[in-house]
């Protein structure tokens, strides 16, 4: 595939690494200097000039591309790049990054001609509220608007005797789920009847809402729910996180040092208790027993700001903390400090670029353990081998369905249940075996 | 450059201006405002000639209003500009005067009941304010045409003097909104139109429209036989003063006589007064009878209604003054709804009620109908909006770092407004406990059968526009008794309370007159 970069940043330079193998990839930035390191260590066409500009992107000759990647800091002029790039070549697909999720929502309206948006702040609220929502999740996933997860656990050995140690026909699985694989060490498994899941295994699931909350209980029993979240920062990817979690039922606390953008916040969110305060005066955080919280989120757009609220918050005894982190170095110092999960927006909104740019008709790749293994959402052609074959019928070729999505409905379907034509599949497999798996649907 | 000479100076910095309000073009603005409110004494001069009355009193009223407003208006006339600032002084000054103008007939006429002219203004100013209470001791020896005249006064203030002018005449040399605002009862009025004029329009359109299905019901009850105590002329007059939640009658005893048919369509309308007027707009003329459901007022409005009503028939029920059945409940809603929509009609004699009944009275006539209807009083939004200012307070107490936005039907309500509603419940309770001392002082100066209860009474039915209270005020009563210091005071409050209070009591300040 012939794909253009607009924008060689932290976003731009990680989807450069995850596709220049495979693809054809021109990079577009007005700084030379951003260009240079790019150039030197892949093979990529680098061009100095606006991305923005119809005289570059026509010279450059994107009107030969097959996908355009928008992905600057800056929203209009990723809006502006892939509009003039449908107007030059309406065959070319254009994904474009933005910061706002107000472009998301008139995007949804039908009213932005752009094929895929990716919103920094929207990923990174799902991100974080995936791993609050499952709190012994290691990574999930959603698809089919939510009706399908795919859930990562590391198995211990406190988990529940229900599923370890015991072969995995005898299990008592929660309903509506699967185990779609089973990582031990370097390699993986597959889930047959016979197999047993032992403490140091990762395994993947795939099932329901539901079924994914039963399974956090059995990997962690006693877990509980997650009703108390205290927020640092109420800058947009804050909102964007406070705004799931209330969604979810989740009680939110949010902290802003700003008085008109508290005030904003408050207007904006009537469920959340938002506070004008120092995310940092102690007298405050015990007046409001911010300890008490069980998770503390911190969201503000200075990383060293984070990380000294969040030791601060350890000190007053908060358990789980989750922090935004811009700067790359910067997850190390937080690991080192204690802080339990690090989320780079832009490196998940880099990650859900590439997981689109993988089929243009996979509505949303995920990608697992470093692109080793990657769960497809395909749509069946009516030609395909497997479509009137019942489930177990199905040869295993390191490839599981995990669900179907029919006429919207998610499906977690038995051995019986028949494959039909128009049915998204959702499977998880090898990443070698994506062409194979994409070819025989 | 030479510096200027003394003299050359002293001419460029000039002599300081008196006044920072431009009285001379209010003037003119109220006078103008007079001259065309007198042609609605063109209608009590025709009933007259129709009943074989004289039309003479009105004619010279009107006669009288046209001549000294053009003299005024040609006296200022030139070449000035009014801004929001005059707006308080034109709105203010406009109610004393179009008072002033109801009770021209009064003394004109000859009445003995109304020959002074306190007692003619106060009568004036219960008309315009769409009070309701009377210094009448014998309302029902006065002849149809001043009769009807003491209603369609009441007609007219319903809605407002200003919004009339904005929706009538061609042109108001003031910018709208301002004037609007400070007449339309209510602190914030929804827009029916971004035009402030099409607003006053569709408002009095809606208003005719529900006055006119009115007089249509009650002449059909009249003269289907339905209620054979209602005749025509009371069908009409009584009409007038339902949708303005007035409470002026043409009858010594208000709707007592009235058949029950007659008085539950009474208290339909007197709810309907109550009301929002852009939301019966919004659910009626538009069709979207959804928005009243979700209307945190209106809910609240209908609510207090059913609790007052309530409250009241137990209290009856168990006090054993009225008997069980249709009409217990109906006098118990009827007293409960009239005083809470400050209209001020009786169907029974309530002032011999039991104090715990009057007391719950007194605390109806605090509520008021909905912002934007027809109502006097403190207004429903207004007690929703303190009740949510109280709890915010609490909760700052104990969080004072936590921000919480007041929200009104989901919106946030800004904070100028919360202040205002605060400002105003202050004030309007200050007034209300002045005044009630004021007059339980006088009334023992003069010797007056008025108990302090009833003086609490008086004071908060004046102010409210409610018009009856108890005691000597009661519905059957009259205010005539009174001293003229108490009826001066009256009306004032009568004034304050239409005009709610603060476009009235900013003119009390140094800082409105001068600039400096």
């Amino acid at each position: 595939m012939k794909i253009f970069l607009i924008g060689a940043g932290q976003v731009g330079t990680t989807i450069v690494q995850a596709l220049h193998d495979e693809h054809e990839l021109i990079v577009i930035d007005l700084d030379p200097l951003r260009l240079e390191p790019l150039a030197h260590r892949y093979d990529v066409a680098t061009i100095e000039g606006n991305g923005a500009s119809k005289a570059v992107l026509a010279e450059a000759g994107v009107a030969m591309a097959d996908l355009l990647i928008a992905c600057t800091s800056r929203d209009e002029a990723n809006i502006v790049a892939a509009m003039i790039t449908k107007a030059i070549a309406p065959r070319t697909t254009t994904i474009v990054r933005t910061t706002n999720p107000e472009y998301l929502d008139v995007w949804h309206e039908g009213k932005l001609d752009v094929d895929f948006i990716v919103s920094s702040e929207i990923e990174t609220a799902h991100a974080i509220s995936r791993s609050i929502g499952v709190p012994a999740a290691r990574q999930t996933d959603v698809f089919a608007d939510g009706q399908v997860q795919l859930v990562e656990f590391d198995v211990v050995e406190g988990s529940s005797p229900a599923i370890v140690g015991v072969p995995l026909r005898e299990a008592s699985l929660p309903p509506d789920s699967k185990i779609a694989s089973i990582i031990r060490g370097e390699t993986m498994v597959l889930p047959r009847g016979g197999e047993v899941v032992r403490a140091g295994d990762r395994i993947v699931v795939i099932g329901s809402p539901a079924a994914a909350q039963a399974w956090s209980e059995l990997i962690a029993p006693g877990s509980g729910t997650v009703t108390d979240v205290v927020i640092f920062g109420a800058g947009r990817a804050g909102i964007a996180v406070a705004r799931l979690l209330l969604e979810q039922g989740i009680g939110v606390r949010m902290i802003e040092a700003d008085r008109d953008r508290a005030r904003l916040v408050a207007e904006a969110l009537p469920r959340a208790r938002v506070f004008h305060a120092l995310g940092f005066d102690p007298d405050f955080l015990e007046r409001e027993r911010i300890g008490d919280a069980q998770v503390a989120i911190f969201a503000m757009r200075d990383d060293m700001k984070n990380l000294y609220a969040a030791t601060l918050a350890r000190v007053h005894g908060i358990g789980f903390t989750i922090a935004l982190v811009h700067e790359p170095p910067a997850v190390e110092v937080f690991e080192h400090a204690g802080i339990d999960i690090t989320i780079n927006p832009r490196a998940v909104t880099a990650e859900e670029i590439v997981r689109f740019a993988h089929d243009p008709r996979t509505v949303q790749v995920s990608m697992l353990d470093d692109d080793r293994f990657e769960v497809l959402d395909i749509t069946t052609r009516p030609g395909s081998e497997y479509v009137g074959k019942t489930f177990k019928e199905m040869p295993i070729r390191g490839a599981l369905i995990g669900a179907i999505v029919r006429d919207g409905t998610a499906i977690f379907p038995r051995g019986d249940d028949v494959l039909r034509a128009g049915d998204r599949a959702i499977i998880f497999t090898e990443s070698k075996r994506v062409p194979e798996v994409e070819q025989a649907l | 450059m030479s510096p200027p000479t003394q003299a050359a100076r002293a001419r460029r910095i000039g002599r300081p201006h008196a006044l920072a309000v431009n009285v001379r073009g209010t003037a003119n603005l109220v006078a103008s405002l007079i001259k065309y409110l007198s042609a609605a004494t063109l209608v009590p001069a025709a009933v007259a000639v129709g009943y074989g009355e004289t039309p003479v009193p009105f004619l010279a009223a009107g006669a009288v209003a046209v001549v000294v407003g053009t003299a005024v208006e040609r006296a200022t006339r030139g070449d000035f500009e009014l801004r929001a600032r005059e707006g308080f002084l034109v709105v203010s000054l406009t109610w004393l005067a179009a008072a002033a103008l109801a009770a021209l007939p009064y003394l004109f006429s000859g009445e003995t009941q109304l020959d002074r002219p306190l007692d003619a203004y106060f009568e004036g100013m219960a008309g315009f304010t769409t009070t309701g209470a009377t210094i009448l001791t014998d309302v029902e020896s006065l002849p149809h045409s001043l009769l009807l005249w003491r209603q369609l006064t009441q007609w007219l203030g319903g809605l407002g003097i200003i919004v009339l002018a904005l929706a009538v005449l061609p042109r108001l040399r003031i910018g709208g909104r301002q004037l609007f605002e400070s007449e339309l009862p209510g602190p914030e009025i929804e827009s029916l139109s971004t035009r402030i004029r099409d607003t006053a329009r569709r408002l009095w359109m809606l208003y005719v429209g529900l006055t006119i299905v009115l007089i249509g019901l009650l002449l059909a009850y009249g003269a289907s036989g339905l209620d054979p105590e209602l005749d025509a002329f009371e069908a009409v007059a009584h009409a007038l003063t339902t949708i303005p939640t007035g409470g002026f009658s043409p009858n010594a005893r208000s709707l007592e006589e009235y058949a029950a048919v007659t008085q539950w369509t009474v208290i339909a309308f007197m709810i309907l007064g109550g009301v929002n007027f852009a939301l019966i707009y919004a659910a009626f003329v538009r069709r979207r009878p959804g928005r009243l459901a979700r209307d945190d007022e209106f809910r609240l409005y209908i609510a207090l209604l059913v609790l007052g009503s309530t409250i009241l028939g137990l209290e009856l029920w168990l006090g054993g003054v009225i008997e069980g059945g249709e009409s217990a409940v109906r006098h118990a809603v009827f007293q409960a709804v009239s005083i809470m929509t400050t209209t001020g009609y009786s169907s029974t004699d309530f002032a011999v009620w039991p104090t715990l009944a009057v007391m719950t009275l007194i605390g109806l006539m605090f509520v008021g109908g909905s912002a934007g209807s027809t109502t006097g009083s403190v207004k429903v939004v207004r007690h929703v909006l303190l009740g949510k200012i109280l709890r915010r307070e609490l909760d700052q107490t104990v969080h004072p770092e936590i921000v919480i936005p007041v929200r009104l039907n989901r919106r946030v309500v800004d904070e100028r407004t919360l202040r205002a509603v605060s400002s105003f419940i202050l004030l309007y309770v200050g007034i209300f406990i002045v005044a009630a001392a004021i007059l339980a002082i006088d009334a023992s100066r003069t010797g007056l059968d008025l108990r302090v209860l009833d003086a609490v009474g008086v004071a908060a039915a004046m102010l409210g526009n409610v018009g009856p209270s108890f005691g000597i005020a009661g519905p059957l009563g009259s205010l005539e008794p009174f001293s003229d210091l108490s009826t001066a005071l009256m009306i004032a409050l009568m004034w304050l309370g239409r005009l709610e209070v603060i476009p009235i009591v900013v003119l009390l300040t140094r800082h409105y007159w001068r600039s400096t």
